[in-house]
């Protein structure tokens, strides 16, 4: 088995609009292997969340092919590419999106329970995670009832419910102050450290592209750059850290 | 399951919504059951009520005798029932007969049955009285009159009876009771005794004394029914030599709508008779029937706005929850796992509503008549049952409310669930509120 798990390959993705076509992905190629963290960056509109969504099984590509721990996803019908969204996914939000009528450890249960794990086994399970992303304290609170980053480490825990090789987040930041995305930031690292689970995260955060071992930009649909750890720390040491913004944009 | 305990998660944890789709379900099913209590309520009081002011709903004939007139025909004076129209059976058969003294003739024209019959008719299910009655032509003092021979208990069960002015109903044989017309014109009146018999008097036919018991108004002064007298039927078939047998049998049923069951049984079990109703019966049928119907509307149209309030919050909430769906496909939940999630929702809803709703009806059904006696003297039901609302619970009706408003949850749940379940997941995380 090849060390990539993501392979993407002149990928392409098109709206339509009435007559118009709106290219929102063309000719992407990357790859992304087991246990790295890799960040996406660009302006709005460039074709982030639309990138994420083809690698998780949400959109599909209308040219080119993806391949995702070793499944071709062009080729999965819609219960299928559900299948694997359940199992080989997992997803953090903006906006956290947990179900606002469940409880913390309920809404960490919920993938297991699409997945038909038993109770006790999926309740024991979602104890341990949320132990892992620090909330056991707080497993029978309604999200309504929890901070923003606390929701956030709920989705981290949801997300590694059914233990998929990768988490893909939409600036999984995007909502926090800058101590609770440090803390995020710091959560996602570790994982990655004791699990070998591969993060794939969109965001315009300099303090999660400092954290992402790669990272690429695109614009309008094309990957423009991209650069490694070595590239942000050399720019961090030459420029200061304020004008990592310049190196992203 | 799963599926279940999230609808009663969202369920419980947004109240108020839920209360709010729930009542329309609880209106519709308890109007539904306090509707049919009251309508079985009504239609056991109306039955009793109908058929103790109404005459037999069937008579039963010889095949071979015209019965043009029906019911109203030529089968006696029950009280206003004399309709002209009800005598075209009898003037038709007077007209044919022609001769010698009219009514004699008239009478020899109708064709017996045998009097066992009414024992059979007796033994069908749905029958409330048979009245078996043999008609004759006769003599009172010398003159001409109808003679009925009847048996007087089953009589009076199975018609309206007599309007007797002045004495009593016969009771036995030897007695009769008189048209008031026929008491005038010879002068008798109650305690006197007549000599009956079935021709002019003479040496060999001197006839059998009767005692007059009572008189009775026929409501008319002409026509046969005029010249009427009534005396028991076991008189009548010694006087004419007609051992056994009778003219005709009146049939009333336990319920308005049995007629036509009960006629139709009678004319399979018993061969050579005809059994014909009248007019009165189908306008008897039609009231019980249309009140029902009327009821049943009435509760319909509650259920259906029950339902469309609850397809209403249910597609409020699934575009409130367009997020979370999202979510929920995202994370990998199938379209038939979403499906099933919120048809769980309307289901926990109808059940609900309709368990509380048929709570609260059987309470209402409970209450009801003791309220009814305020309020049914003034209401426009008041008059029409006679000024009572009564009600009566039965299981069937509890079930059928309760199912039928399980079935409206169901069926209000399956646009909003299937909406949810075609979301497109890209689509519906993009949504913002
Ligand atoms: N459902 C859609 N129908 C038509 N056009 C779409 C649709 N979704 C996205 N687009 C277009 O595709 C392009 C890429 O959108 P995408 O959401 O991927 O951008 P993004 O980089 O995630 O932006 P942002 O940083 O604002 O989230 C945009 O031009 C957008 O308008
Ligand atoms: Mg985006």
């Amino acid at each position: 088995m090849s060390s990539e798990l993501v392979q993407v390959t002149d990928l392409e993705r098109n709206y339509k609009r009435g007559k118009f076509k709106i290219a929102a992905l063309n000719a992407i190629d990357l790859t992304v292997k087991k246990g790295e963290i890799v960040g996406i960056v660009g302006p709005s509109g460039s074709g982030k969340t639309t990138l994420l969504n083809v690698i998780g099984g949400l959109g599909k590509p209308t040219g080119g092919h993806i391949a995702v721990d070793g499944e071709d996803l062009s080729e999965l019908a819609d219960k299928d590419l559900t299948h694997f969204r359940l199992h080989k996914v997992g997803f953090i939000f903006q906006f956290y999106n947990l179900i606002s009528t469940l409880s913390a450890i309920e809404n960490v249960e919920v993938p297991m329970t699409l997945a038909g794990v038993p109770k006790p086994e999926r309740e024991k399970r979602a104890r341990e995670l949320l132990a892992i992303v620090g909330m056991e304290q707080r497993m029978n609170h309604l999200p309504s009832q929890l901070s923003g980053g606390e929701q956030q480490r709920v989705a981290v825990a949801r997300a590694l419910a059914n233990r998929p090789p990768i988490i893909l987040g939409d600036e999984p930041t995007g909502d926090l102050d800058s101590k609770s995305a440090k803390k995020l930031m710091e959560l996602i690292r570790n994982l990655r450290k004791d699990t070998k689970t591969t993060f794939i995260l969109v965001t315009h955060d300099p303090i999660v592209v400092e954290g992402c071992d790669r990272v690429y930009s695109i614009r309008d649909g094309k990957i423009t750059k991209e650069f490694t750890q070595t590239d942000i720390n050399h720019f961090k040491m030459s420029q200061g850290k304020d004008s990592l913004e310049e190196l992203l944009v | 399951m799963s599926s279940m305990n999230m609808a009663v998660r969202s369920l419980t944890r947004r109240k108020t919504r839920t209360i709010l789709s729930i009542s329309g379900i609880i209106v519709g099913v308890t109007m539904i059951l306090v509707l049919l209590s009251l309508s079985s309520g009504t239609s056991a009081s109306t039955t009793n009520l109908l058929r103790s002011a109404v005459t037999a709903q069937i008579t039963v004939t010889n095949s071979s005798t015209p019965t043009l007139g029906g019911l109203g025909g030529f089968t006696r004076p029950s009280g206003g029932n004399f309709g002209s129209g009800g005598f075209s059976g009898g003037n038709f058969n007077f007209t044919r007969g022609g001769t010698s003294g009219g009514f004699a003739s008239f009478f020899g024209a109708s064709d017996t049955i045998p009097q066992s019959d009414s024992n059979t008719i007796e033994g069908l299910s749905g029958v409330y009285a048979v009245s078996p009655q043999l008609s004759a032509s006769g003599y009172v003092d010398n003159s001409s009159v109808l003679l009925y021979g009847i048996n007087p208990s089953s009589f009076s069960q199975a018609t309206t009876g007599l309007s007797i002015s002045n004495g009593t109903m016969i009771t036995t044989t030897g007695q009769i009771v008189l048209n008031n017309v026929i008491a005038d014109n010879l002068g008798v009146t109650v305690g006197d005794t007549v000599v009956l018999s079935n021709n002019t008097l003479s040496t060999t036919n001197t006839g059998a004394n009767y005692t007059v018991v009572g008189i009775f108004n026929a409501g008319s002064t002409f026509g046969p029914e005029s010249r009427s007298a009534y005396i028991e039927l076991s008189d009548v078939q010694s006087i004419t030599n007609k051992t056994g047998v009778v003219t005709e049998i009146d049939v009333k049923t336990t319920n308005p709508s049995l007629v036509h069951k009960v006629v139709s049984e009678i004319e399979s079990s018993l061969s050579g008779v005809t059994a014909s109703t009248g007019s009165s019966v189908a306008s008897e049928v039609s009231l019980s029937a249309s009140l029902a119907i009327f009821f049943i509307v009435i509760g319909g149209v509650a259920l259906l706005a029950g339902g469309f309030g609850v397809t209403n919050t249910m597609i409020m909430s699934i575009n409130e929850r367009t997020r979370e769906i999202g979510t929920l496909r995202a994370i990998g939940a199938q379209k038939s796992q979403v499906l099933r999630i919120f048809f769980s929702e309307s289901l926990l809803i109808g059940a609900l509503g309709a368990a509380a709703g048929a709570i609260l009806g059987i309470i209402i059904s409970l209450i009801l008549p003791y309220f009814s006696s305020s309020i049914s003297s003034s209401g426009a039901f008041g008059g029409l049952l006679g000024g009572r609302l009564a009600t009566s619970l039965v299981a069937s009706n509890i079930l059928l409310s309760m199912g039928l408003g399980v079935l409206v949850g169901v069926l209000a749940g399956i646009y909003p669930a299937l909406r949810a379940s075609r979301m497109k997941p890209e689509e519906a995380l993009r949504y913002v509120q």
